[in-house]
């Protein structure tokens, strides 16, 4: 049969469904935690030259991808430089995939844009806080399959981007995941657990 | 065009069928030549078993779009691992009459298929080789039965080297010495103590992997990464296993990169005389010249080259008198998963749960004799537990941030999916054909075009009850399950067991190959791969393909000593 659990973009392609029915309500009702704490973003510091977005869009992009994954216990999407993985990405889409390219810089421009409306300056210049409150805002028709939201698309191409750059790094598949498989084992002990047992 | 030695046997493909058709006819001492249309492997340059995803420039996924668009079933096949040994759809492309979806995975090397397959090796049961009669009445009987194929299962085994029990299960025989079973990980575990209480059994998985040394191969270590081919040949492959044994033998001899275009045959006494290839390195077409033709190229291969020998006096191609040829293409029933999680394993310390990749355990047919139901026959499920090489469940969730992060550490552990296989049915309307509109491979040889729907009556009906027997099984073994859509089922091929083309049968106005898979109308030529299937139960097909192709050329064998090939 299939790979087990390896196949990422397959269990990527249900993100956000949930909220699509109204088993799937009840079943986030009972599931998510209440409140969510926001985290304080350190400014960048990097040298970095993008292949594909200009100065001002990577900022952007680092300071969203590090809103999907933040630094907290331990490290996010920062210290993972999903940035500069997006980055490297969607430039290298220019040759089969150039629609997403174009899926970026719009997505980029209509955050601008939102901010301007919402905050009468660019996403670039409002505060870490403006920053996570506008994201929230986009990412409501995840839980809500009621609401609409003009940036919800971009939101959700960031959060798959996102998650998919960040558990596919050193830093997120073994630093924080602590992945041990795709080792050599001379034995495979299964389950252990009596409680699981019987 | 270039000529060559006579030999007693050409064999086409050096896959599951070829590789045992060669070894059996090699050991018994016939002079056999293997064409094989793809190249030589070295596991050591072409397998990347131990590359972890931030070791590949695009994480193991190509550049965006790089692959084109992926039927079902193949998206999660082609990746930076593999795609240097897939034949990728968009770069050599298949036709489909409209409406028609068909997931055709090629993979063209020494040992085809087995070097990347799911090793998953179940026999057929005695109910299996005659639905008709020992179950509904439906469809048509195998001319053979589970006791004629018995004895090459055990001989299969004993070649390949198995792991699994031998635990009784009605109509789903194991063997009785196969190597020890894999330990259950947590969710497994967790799965048959639900199961059991629905009176549901679950058993180990018998798997073409080594739990121990044989036959001087070594064990599994564990790394999980079958999907990108073993690095040490713990797991079953043609490659590894049988090409070594038999480049000892100074009467085999293997030809790689060349594809085999049609069968050349002998007007005078009607049988086959050789076949044409082409040499892919220079174009060239040359002849090779054998006194019986074993075609295991895999079944689609091995039709589009019978078709492709039609001439004035075959006019529908090559040993099909019956029109039957290319019909009756099945594959199982297969849709989406059921996904969740087990509550009592969250927040649990990551554990290793790779294994021997597979599943350790899984649940084999136990719906029998049921009355008054929309579907026939019945269905097995498989399921995956525990930490995978991607974020699991917990990605699902809405939501971003430290909470969302959170969560999906917490249920990183607690992954479990569940799939299933039912058995699919044969209809004379799910065919494959040469492409009328005159479509060709990248060496001029006429390429298949399908017509083929996944989307019947049975295949719904059969659905929808696995679909409610699977949450059943999930929530007695605890787990919560994400709500799901109900899928169509997905196309054939999506599982890479498609069967069928060229059934074997009693009667040659109905089927194309004997029961010992000769032609009817050739008898110098065999298909020995799932081309002669009947029908398509609900297990895997792997361990019969190689079962079959062992007893045709045992027999063919038998016939080269009487002297009658
Ligand atoms: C990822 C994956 C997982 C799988 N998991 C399982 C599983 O768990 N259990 C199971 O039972 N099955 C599984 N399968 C299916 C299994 O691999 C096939 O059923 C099996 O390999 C088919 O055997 P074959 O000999 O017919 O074809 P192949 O193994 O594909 O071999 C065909 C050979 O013929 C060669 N060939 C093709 N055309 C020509 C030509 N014109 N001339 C000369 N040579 C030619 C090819 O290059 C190839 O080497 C899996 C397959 C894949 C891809
Ligand atoms: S899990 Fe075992 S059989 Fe699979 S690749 Fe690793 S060592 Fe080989």
């Amino acid at each position: 049969m299939g790979q087990r659990l390896i196949a990422r973009r397959q269990s990527l392609k249900y993100l956000g469904m949930l909220a699509g029915s109204v088993a799937g309500r009840e079943f986030l009702a009972a599931w998510l935690p209440k409140s969510e704490k926001a985290e304080p973003i350190r400014p960048t510091e990097s040298s970095y030259t993008p292949l594909f977005f200009e100065p001002e869009e990577f900022s952007a992009v680092e300071a969203l991808t590090e809103l999907i994954i933040p630094t907290d216990q331990s490290p996010g999407a920062k210290q993972a430089q999903v940035a500069r993985y997006i980055d490297f990405l969607v430039s290298a889409a220019s040759e089969y995939n150039p629609a997403l390219q174009h899926e970026w810089t719009d997505g980029l421009q209509l955050l601008d844009r939102l901010s301007r409306e919402k905050y009468q300056r660019s996403f670039h210049e409002i505060s870490a806080r403006e920053k996570q409150m506008l994201l929230e805002e986009m990412s409501l028709p995840e839980q809500d399959s009621g609401r609409t939201h003009p940036g919800y698309k971009f939101y959700r191409l960031l959060k798959e981007m996102t998650v998919e750059g960040f558990y596919t790094s050193q830093v997120g598949l073994i630093q924080v995941l602590e992945y041990k498989g795709l080792s050599a084992l001379s034995e495979f002990p299964g389950c252990t657990h009596p409680e699981h047992q019987s | 065009m270039g000529t060559h030695a006579a030999y007693d046997v050409i064999v086409v493909g050096s896959g599951a069928a070829g590789g045992i058709a060669a070894y059996v006819l090699t050991m018994k001492g016939l002079k056999v030549l293997c064409l094989e249309a793809g190249r030589m492997l070295d596991p050591s340059r072409d397998f990347f078993t131990h590359k972890f995803p931030y070791e590949w420039p695009y994480r193991g996924e190509g550049k965006p779009g790089q692959y084109g668009k992926l039927p079902q079933g193949m998206e999660w096949k082609i990746k930076e691992w593999t795609d240097h040994l897939y034949t990728i759809p968009a770069e050599d492309p298949y036709a489909l009459a409209p409406g028609s979806k068909f997931t055709w995975t090629r993979l063209r090397a020494v040992g085809g298929r087995t070097n990347l397959w799911g090793r998953g090796c179940d026999r057929f049961g005695p109910l299996d080789f005659k639905p008709k009669s020992l179950q509904d009445g439906w469809g048509e009987d195998w001319p053979i039965s589970y006791e004629d194929v018995e004895p090459y299962y055990d001989r299969v085994e004993q070649l390949i080297g198995v792991s699994g029990s031998s635990e009784e299960v009605y109509n789903t025989p194991s063997g009785k010495h196969l190597l020890p079973a894999f330990n259950p990980r947590c969710g497994e575990v967790l799965i048959r103590k639900g199961a059991v209480k629905l009176g549901i059994k679950v058993t180990p998985k018998p798997l073409a992997v080594l739990s121990r040394i044989y036959d001087n191969r070594p064990p599994c270590h564990y790394c999980g990464a079958c999907n990108w081919g073993c690095d040490v040949g713990a797991r079953y492959s043609s490659l590894d296993v049988l090409v070594p044994k038999l480049s000892r033998q100074k009467n085999f001899e293997l030809r790689t990169n060349a594809p085999v275009h049609t069968i050349l045959m002998d007007r005078s006494t009607g049988k086959a005389r050789g076949v044409t290839y082409i040499d892919t390195r220079n174009g060239l077409e040359y002849e090779a010249y054998g006194k019986a033709v074993v075609l295991a190229a895999s079944l689609v291969e091995s039709i589009r080259i019978l078709m492709n020998s039609r001439d004035r006096e075959y006019p529908s191609g090559l040993a099909n008198s019956s029109g039957t040829m290319g019909h009756y293409l099945m594959e199982h029933v297969a849709f989406n998963s059921i996904e969740g999680f087990f509550p009592q394993l969250a927040g649990r310390p990551t554990s290793n749960d790779d294994g021997p990749g597979e599943s350790c355990l899984y649940i084999p047919r136990y719906n029998y004799g049921e009355k008054d139901r929309k579907y026939l026959r019945g269905w097995r499920f498989d399921f995956y537990t525990g930490c995978g090489m991607g974020p699991g469940p917990g990605a699902r969730f809405p939501g971003f941030g430290s909470a969302y992060k959170k969560k999906i550490k917490e249920l990183y552990p607690a992954a479990v999916q569940m799939g299933g296989y039912g058995e699919g049915l044969p209809f004379y309307w799910n065919y494959v054909e040469i492409d009328p509109g005159g479509l060709r491979d990248r060496f001029e040889i006429p390429q298949v075009r399908f017509h083929t729907t996944s989307e019947y009556d049975h295949a719904f009906a059969i659905r929808d009850e696995m679909y409610g027997q699977m949450e059943e099984i999930l929530k007695a073994s605890g787990a919560e399950i994400f709500p799901y859509e109900k899928e169509s089922p997905y196309p054939l091929g999506s599982v890479t067991h498609e069967a069928g083309g060229c059934r074997m049968g009693n009667d040659s106005r109905t089927s194309v190959l004997d029961e010992w898979n000769r032609c009817h109308d050739v008898k110098n030529v065999l298909v020995v791969d799932a081309g002669c299937f009947v029908s398509h139960p609900e297990k895997q097909i792997t361990h019969t393909i190689m079962a079959l192709a062992y007893r045709a050329s045992h027999h063919l064998a038998e016939e080269f000593r009487r002297g009658d090939v």
